[in-house]
């Protein structure tokens, strides 16, 4: 599927889901390149955010493989994967909303000890998202949407990640902070981060992506090279044309 | 000594004491949205070990303090780990209730090893009070003060610049997220819970040094004043809950000061209820905190009830009816009879809890209702006992409605906290108003039970008439919850946004579902008085609500037969294994664990 990319950073393998009686994946199978931006795309109830929590060890599959950099996440806690590797962007972005921006910034690197690092990694994150200096002592949660969106950008890229997952980092932003965020993730991605985002902004996610993935009520029913999905009628009539309006 | 100056300094030293339970329970809760129920436990455990280390031990005074943190600190731990980490994908009001269950234990545990009567538990500090102003305070106090303004200090500072303490801070905050940063929630569980734990039991220990006296009955008071300091500060609001505390040290110190000494319980639960039903927040909860709706959810696990037949009930009742014509023995008689009595309180919790999904922690105050009622007037008033039953169980119904209506607005966790407080503030009013209730002294001479002019005296008489009289409540809440209205409380129950939405009347529906859970239990309460011919307000406590709520589990939440069967097991099983009575209460705790744990949905399943 992936072709022309070697070993896959990312490798989601025949994944069975349920909550309950219900299934939400039948057989799903899923690769990130090194460096590559994926997105999967799909409508509600497709299941795309339970996708991004099972490679968070959010969710455990019934069946099915997740391995990461040749490693099975399989039976790793949440922390124990982040500490692999995986740096998250949850939707609603879901920052600590009572703590300081710099407190919420530095949450992201949890996992680390390497006091001084991280403090010069603070100061690189300012200068890839300048508006948040001012911000630094603010609540996290009298921050604009767009502002958080920034600060769980920064948030995600302390941890010095490998893989960032993205649950729709564009939903409910406005237009000017939705091309700013898709910029970032490109910014992000050319520094050697992959990323993986979840989004129903099909138009917009394909824009940046070099694969995708779309999904409908749990299978895989389409995926490609970005470029290709984009020209692809499926696609386009199944969610360009509603994007505009979404 | 009673200067204003006196009555304030006791009262900020006191509010102190409450901080150390109430900023525990505020840390648990802003991490695991949970009211820690066996808070007081632990304060109970400090005590005594403050007690060990004193009195057997003799160490110097720091040694004490450290002593007792470090072990209350274990304590905690090991509940986190054992008693509530195994019930994290259980519903919400799970780990409440285990808690419940694991304050019963370490209470019986602890009396058990060191006997209910009280012990003195010397302070460690010179005797002496110094003139201050108008007022005098002696070394104790300046110590409680010390030790309170540091444990704060030392709070800030571990939240504020601690790794750990960022930890509990976001978990506290968004859990989910916290875990995406690569914090281990478990491990910020343990260290709140050991921390909580260890301010707990180091209070036990200067509240056992500042009235000189330790003894079991403290645990309860002091999770109930812990529950009131933090619920008025705010759920789960560290610096709100050491204002709620001292606010609430004073609020008593100044109603003793101007009421008198038994009062001051009174004063307490008073604030809380006011306080749950104007700012159900707390006094500083600002707009931007979440809404309480994580607190929702009942204990309803999802299970296919277990279906009996008919006639099997119908054999059942029958045989039980001719029990007492049966060569049984008149300590058989006498267990069943107490087994139907239970039964009557557990068919009205099990409506009120499980199918109108109210989880009351205050029952016993409608069985004391009705006792009353029914005592006072027949008593008094020389009314017919059968007429004096049925009065006591509509005023139940009618007080224990009006009472709990103002909680109606309230939902999960906090329906359970007012349930609680409204219980207390019954048993309190009838403490304190001695013209009717004759106080402390309690009613006795209660005229024995008797139907339509004929005493009924003998054992099986008393059988027949408790038995009926159960079997006839029985019948009438199930044709209650086989009509609309079980629709309907059900509803209410699984989601009461969506039934609001369709057009149902939350308050009209849980005053129904009280006002026949209250006519039960009331007439449980008053049958009661006129079989122990004396009672008074301690003979319905809240050890007796949650027995009933054990049964009611132990049943299955809103299974009408599921409560006389658990109330049989419950009742009956100790006395088949003739277990002494001091372990009954070790082994009611012990069963409410291991229901939450293993069969949420009892033994005949929910419906």
């Amino acid at each position: 599927m992936t072709t022309g990319t070697p070993e896959p950073l990312l490798a989601l393998s025949d994944i069975n889901t349920f909550y309950g009686q219900a299934q939400v994946h039948f057989d799903l199978s899923i690769t990130v390149g090194r460096g590559h931006i994926v997105c999967l795309l799909g409508g509600n109830a497709s299941g795309k955010s339970t996708t991004m929590k099972i490679i968070l060890g959010l969710v455990k599959p019934r069946s099915g493989e997740v391995m990461f950099d040749g490693a099975s996440l399989i039976g790793l806690t949440t922390p124990q994967i982040v500490r692999r590797g995986i740096a998250s962007v949850p939707e609603a972005r879901r920052l600590f909303a009572d703590m300081s921006v710099r407190e919420n910034i530095l949450m992201g690197a949890f996992v680390r000890n390497d006091r001084d690092a991280v403090a010069q990694d603070l100061d690189r994150m300012l200068t890839l998202f300048p508006k948040l200096g001012q911000r630094l002592s603010q609540r996290a949660g009298s921050l604009s949407g767009g502002e958080q969106q920034m600060v769980a950008m920064a948030r995600a890229l302390m941890s010095r990640p490998r893989l960032i997952v993205m649950d729709e980092p564009t939903m409910g932003l406005s237009p000017l902070y939705v091309d700013r965020v898709l910029e970032l993730i490109r910014t992000i991605n050319q520094e050697g981060v992959s990323v993986f985002m979840v989004e129903q902004n099909a138009s917009l996610a394909l824009e940046i992506a070099h694969e995708a993935y779309v999904l409908q009520t749990g299978r895989i029913v389409l995926s490609g090279p970005a470029r290709t999905l984009k020209d692809d009628p499926r696609v386009r009539d199944a969610y360009l044309g509603g994007s505009e309006a979404a | 000594m009673s200067s204003w100056l006196d009555y304030t300094i006791n009262g900020l030293i006191v509010g102190n004491v409450y901080a150390l339970v109430a900023v525990g329970l505020a840390l648990i809760f802003g991490v695991s949205r949970l009211i820690n129920f066996a808070q007081g436990s632990i304060y109970l455990v400090g005590a005594y070990i403050g007690w060990v280390a004193v009195v057997q031990l003799h160490t110097p005074l720091p040694l004490t303090i450290i002593f007792v943190a470090v072990v209350a600190a274990l304590v905690g731990v090991i509940i986190e780990r054992f008693g509530l980490r195994p019930l994290q994908n259980s519903v919400r009001i799970a780990p409440l209730l285990a808690t419940i269950g694991i304050s019963f234990v370490l209470d019986q545990l602890v009396m058990l090893t060191f006997s209910p009567n009280p012990r003195a538990l010397p302070s460690q500090l010179p005797d002496v009070r110094f003139q201050v102003g108008g007022g005098t305070i002696g070394p104790l106090d300046l110590l409680i003060a010390g030790v309170g303004i540091s444990s704060a200090l030392l709070l800030f500072v571990f939240l504020r610049y601690s790794k750990l303490g960022w930890a509990v801070r976001a978990a506290s905050q968004d859990r989910d997220a916290a875990m995406q940063m690569g914090v281990d929630v478990n491990r910020v569980n343990q260290a709140v819970f050991g921390i909580a734990a260890a301010l707990g039991g180091v209070s036990g220990l200067l509240v056992g040094m500042y009235y000189n006296q330790i003894d079991t009955a403290m645990s309860l008071q002091a999770t109930l004043k812990g529950v009131v300091a933090e619920v008025v500060g705010g759920a789960g609001n560290v610096p709100g809950a050491v204002v709620g505390s001292l606010l609430l040290g004073l609020v008593e110190s100044y109603g003793v000061a101007v009421f008198g000494t038994s009062y001051r319980n009174l004063f307490a639960f008073l604030l809380l209820v006011v306080v749950l039903v104007l700012r159900p927040n707390g006094l500083f909860a600002s707009a931007r905190q979440a809404p309480p709706e994580p607190l929702t959810g009942t204990f309803i696990a999802p299970s296919r009830p277990v279906r009996i037949p008919r006639w099997a009930l119908a054999v059942a009742v029958a045989a039980f009816a001719i029990l007492p014509l049966l060569p049984v023995s008149f300590y058989i008689l006498q267990t069943l009879i107490n087994a139907w009595l239970l039964g009557m309180l557990a068919l009205s919790l099990t409506l009120v809890a499980g199918t109108i999904g109210q989880v009351s922690l205050g029952h016993a105050a409608l069985l004391a209702i009705g006792a009353y009622t029914s005592a006072l007037l027949s008593l008094t008033l020389s009314v017919p006992v059968g007429l004096a039953i049925v009065a006591g169980g509509l005023m139940s119904a009618a007080l224990g409605t009006i009472l709990i209506s103002p909680s109606f607005r309230l939902r999960g966790h906090y329906v359970s906290i007012a349930t609680l407080a409204i219980g207390e503030i019954v048993s309190l009013v009838i403490l304190n108003w001695e013209s009717v209730t004759r106080g402390p002294i309690g009613i006795s001479g209660i005229p024995p039970l008797s139907l339509f002019g004929y005493d009924l005296i003998s054992p099986n008489s008393v059988y027949w008439f408790s038995f009926a009289v159960m079997v006839v409540l029985a019948l009438l809440q199930a044709r209650l919850l086989g009509s609309h209205l079980g629709r309907s409380f059900r509803a209410i129950r699984d989601d009461d946004i969506a039934a609001r939405a369709y057009g149902l009347s939350l308050n009209r529906y849980k005053s129904l579902a009280f006002i026949f859970g209250g006519f039960a239990a009331g007439v449980s309460g008053g049958i009661a008085a006129h079989l122990y011919s004396y009672i008074n307000h301690e003979t319905f406590n809240t050890q007796q609500s949650i027995l009933a709520l054990t049964v009611v589990i132990l049943g299955g939440l809103g299974n009408v037969v599921g409560a006389i069967v658990g109330a049989v097991a419950l009742v009956g099983l100790p006395e088949v294994f003739r277990i002494a009575a001091e372990y009954r209460i070790l082994i009611y705790g012990i069963v409410l664990l291991l229901l939450v744990r293993f069969r949420p949905q009892g033994l005949l399943g929910t419906i």
